[in-house]
């Protein structure tokens, strides 16, 4: 299986994370101070560029202080309308199981609205109401949509770690991963990246994933081009070559596992063949495949990966007939990857609920969750009386009707006639 | 109106209350009648009375102590084929002495193992053939390996007809006490379709607003239910969007957990509604099927859902030209 070392190698404790020392001061000593009481500012501002560890230090603190950390990113809250729904956790400090809450709002930059209007009003007026400390992450803390809400944040800027620092994490990884490092390798893919550790490591994986070692020319090549085209020689084959034959050698250069790059692939076909029947041709090439993967899978017959390979090296290229040349177009990192690591507290609390029912009702959890949780969610929020029987039914904890009913007078109301 | 999830309890307990899959219902009584059972597999999409068909099979089977006799394993909860194994094994040592000399498993989710697994699964079976019959319950049968199928029954549910499922609702809303327009139980077949647990869960979500059910509460119930935009992701792909739509693809998929099986229904039943020439309707139509086989043999949905919103994309295109 193919995870992301970004997710794999995240920082998992105060110690672990790189640079920032001063940022963690100002952080530690403001959470700290809600010990003593809710403190004047109620809402701690992180900014900075991409992949300089922001949200990380937020998980790692959290992690140390053994709080609960309830993370929502922009796809959670872009309108008033999604804030209203978890307000009501940030009006508690301590949860049920007596640990300390923090709320964590990610990708602050996605919400819509002003200071009076939408989302943004939402946060603040969250904020002026809150329990526990809460954390926001933006990559601009001074656009001006944000000017009102400034105004109730502690501001914490985080600023790009140092080459070394970026060097000292590439090493770790490399130690986890079993593979002997060239120092110069490492400084190159680190100068290259910008300072910023997550494309860092993104970087890392696409060379080293696989291989026991990594020499200065493994990446020397990196240093020729801009690290936007950090991309590999194989995608640059199969979405160029022009006949069967050149576009299958990638495959036995490419000295890359089949199944991530088959995702790369099918990451990039879009970017690369604007044609709407260009595209057609070539995802229809990745689908048939895909079809014979599942062959392999069922069958366990190995011969038939060739024609895996035939489809998504030749049948990708040869399906490049119209698209217009448009010059040198940037590969990138397969989404789906990041996709399954996003929103993973609210699997998990979908998982826990998602036991209960299946207690009840003879489905997997999973299932349980898509299928049957989004209707016992109308109910919650339609009906109260209904609601608590059903939440007596399938014995849910006060969290969990929290989670599902949303709003906090209607958990009130639920819990009232839980009790009669 | 009872405060329970009324999918569970109007699920019905013997073969003679299911209300479809007739000729499943006549062969698993046949089953009944000579007192045996073979391993089945249980294919088809959700809501159609896989695993209720299981559970009646067992009542019908042992009588109401079904319960000593029977086993319900989820293969995507449990921990891998070792509880399978351990389970099967604990069933060997207690094994009845009454008439019937077998238990019987229910793994749902079967589709869900890994190829490895499977192989465990099926060493299982054969070694256990004596003491435990195995009733694999999932949504495609051609994520099951071939030895395994060969080893099996096969049993295909099908979506519920029109007929079946209002039968089953009528029934549940006169023992509720719900006020239903008829315009309401159309509106729930229309965007259940057959799936008989997603129209249960639908018509107690709109009931539990407290008035009477036209197509408008059923709509609204569920646009809450299901945030994504299946119509919408077919527009931003026809408008020659495809990155765009793949993207909302993903959210359905990854974040709200939807099916293949789902979402290609619904976009099948969208691309009727759309204003285009009657004759790409058709065209994509055998697109969609193809895509569709390609997903109950198994293959990934991503993907292959992809191949068919860049097909939409160039269809888009070339209607734009005229073709």
């Amino acid at each position: 299986m193919y995870a992301a070392w970004t997710v794999k190698h995240k920082p998992r404790t105060i110690s672990e994370v790189v640079g920032n020392e001063e940022a963690f001061q100002k952080l530690v000593s403001w959470i700290n101070s809600w010990n003593k009481g809710i403190p004047k500012k109620r809402a701690a501002f992180l900014y900075g560029p991409p992949g300089v560890g922001k949200t990380v230090a937020v998980e790692a603190l959290a992690h140390d202080l053994k709080m609960e950390l309830v993370e929502k990113n922009a796809s959670d809250y872009r309108t008033a309308e999604a804030v209203k729904r978890f307000a009501g956790l940030a009006s508690q400090y301590a949860t049920l199981f007596g640990d300390k809450r923090m709320i964590l709002l990610d990708e602050l930059d996605g919400i819509t609205g002003t200071a009076d209007r939408g989302g943004v009003r939402e946060v603040i007026e969250t904020i002026k109401n809150a329990r526990c400390p809460v954390v926001l992450i933006a990559n601009n803390a001074y656009d001006p949509r944000f000017s009102t809400l400034r105004k109730y944040c502690l501001l914490v800027e985080f600023k790009k770690p140092t080459i070394l620092q970026v060097m000292k994490h590439l090493k770790k990884v490399c130690a986890i991963e079993e593979i002997m490092a060239d120092e110069r390798a490492l400084r190159l893919i680190a100068e290259r990246s910008g300072r910023d550790v997550r494309s860092a490591v993104n970087d890392l994986q696409a060379l080293a994933q696989g291989r026991r070692q990594l020499a200065y020319e493994d990446v020397a090549w990196l240093a020729e081009r801009d690290r936007k085209e950090v991309i590999f020689n194989v995608l640059r084959t199969i979405f160029y070559a022009r006949d069967c034959a050149e576009a299958k050698r990638a495959i036995d250069t490419a000295d890359v596992d089949p199944d991530m790059l088959f995702q790369w692939v099918y990451e990039n076909a879009p970017y690369q063949l604007t044609d709407a029947r260009d595209l057609a041709k070539a995802m229809e090439a990745l689908a048939r495949a895909d079809v014979y993967r599942g062959r392999i899978r069922a069958t366990q017959d190995w011969a038939l990966l060739r024609y895996v390979f035939d489809l998504m090296t030749a049948g990708v290229a040869l399906s490049r007939q119209r698209t217009k040349p448009s010059g040198w177009v940037p590969f990138r990192f397969p989404e789906r990857v990041r996709w399954l690591a996003r929103s993973k507290q609210e699997r998990e609390m979908q998982k826990l609920i998602g036991m209960k029912i299946r207690r009840r009702m003879h489905v997997s959890s999973v299932q349980a969750a898509k299928e049957i949780l989004p209707y016992i969610r109308v109910i919650f929020e339609d009906n109260a009386e209904m609601a608590a029987g059903i939440a007596k039914w399938l014995d849910l904890d006060e969290d969990m009707i929290r989670y599902i009913a949303g709003n906090e007078s209607q958990v009130k109301a639920i819990i009232k006639n839980l009790g009669s | 109106m009872s405060y329970e999830m009324w999918a569970e309890k109007y699920r019905p307990k013997s073969l003679g209350e299911m209300v479809n899959q007739k000729e499943i219902v006549e062969r698993l009584k046949s089953f009944v009648k000579a007192k045996n059972i073979p391993h089945c597999i249980f294919a088809g999409p959700p809501g159609t009375g896989k695993t209720t068909g299981a559970l009646c099979l067992a009542h019908d089977f042992y009588g109401e102590g079904y319960r000593e006799h029977l086993m319900e394993l989820n293969a995507s909860d449990e921990r891998g084929i070792n509880v399978v194994r351990e389970t099967v094994k604990t069933f060997a040592r207690t094994r009845s002495v009454g008439e019937i000399p077998f238990k019987i498993m229910i793994l749902d989710e079967a589709d869900n193992m890994t190829g490895d697994a499977q192989q465990a699964l099926r060493r299982t079976m054969e070694r256990f053939t004596e003491t435990c019959r195995f009733i694999l319950i999932c949504n495609y049968s051609g994520k099951i390996i071939e030895p395994i199928q060969s080893r099996c029954a096969p049993f295909r549910f099908t979506y519920l007809s029109r007929e079946d499922q209002y039968a089953y609702l009528r029934h549940v809303i006169q023992k509720e006490n719900v006020k239903m327009l008829d315009e309401g139980l159309n509106a729930i077949f229309e965007v259940c379709g057959g799936d008989l647990r997603r129209a249960v869960n639908t018509l107690q979500a709109a009931a539990s607003a407290g008035k009477p059910i036209n197509a408008d509460t059923v709509y609204s119930v569920v646009g809450r239910a299901n945030p994504a935009d299946v119509r919408n992701m077919i527009e931003v792909a026809m408008k020659g969007d495809f990155v765009g739509a793949r993207e909302k693809l993903r959210e359905m998929i990854l974040k709200y957990g939807l099916a293949g099986s789902d979402i290609i229904r619904q976009i099948h039943i969208e691309i009727f509604r759309f204003n285009i020439p009657e004759r790409w309707k058709i065209k994509l139509a055998d697109t969609i099927g193809e895509i569709d086989f390609r997903l109950v043999q198994g293959a990934d949905e991503e993907v292959q859902l992809s191949a068919l919103l860049a097909r939409l994309t160039e269809a888009g295109y070339e209607m734009k030209r005229g073709v």
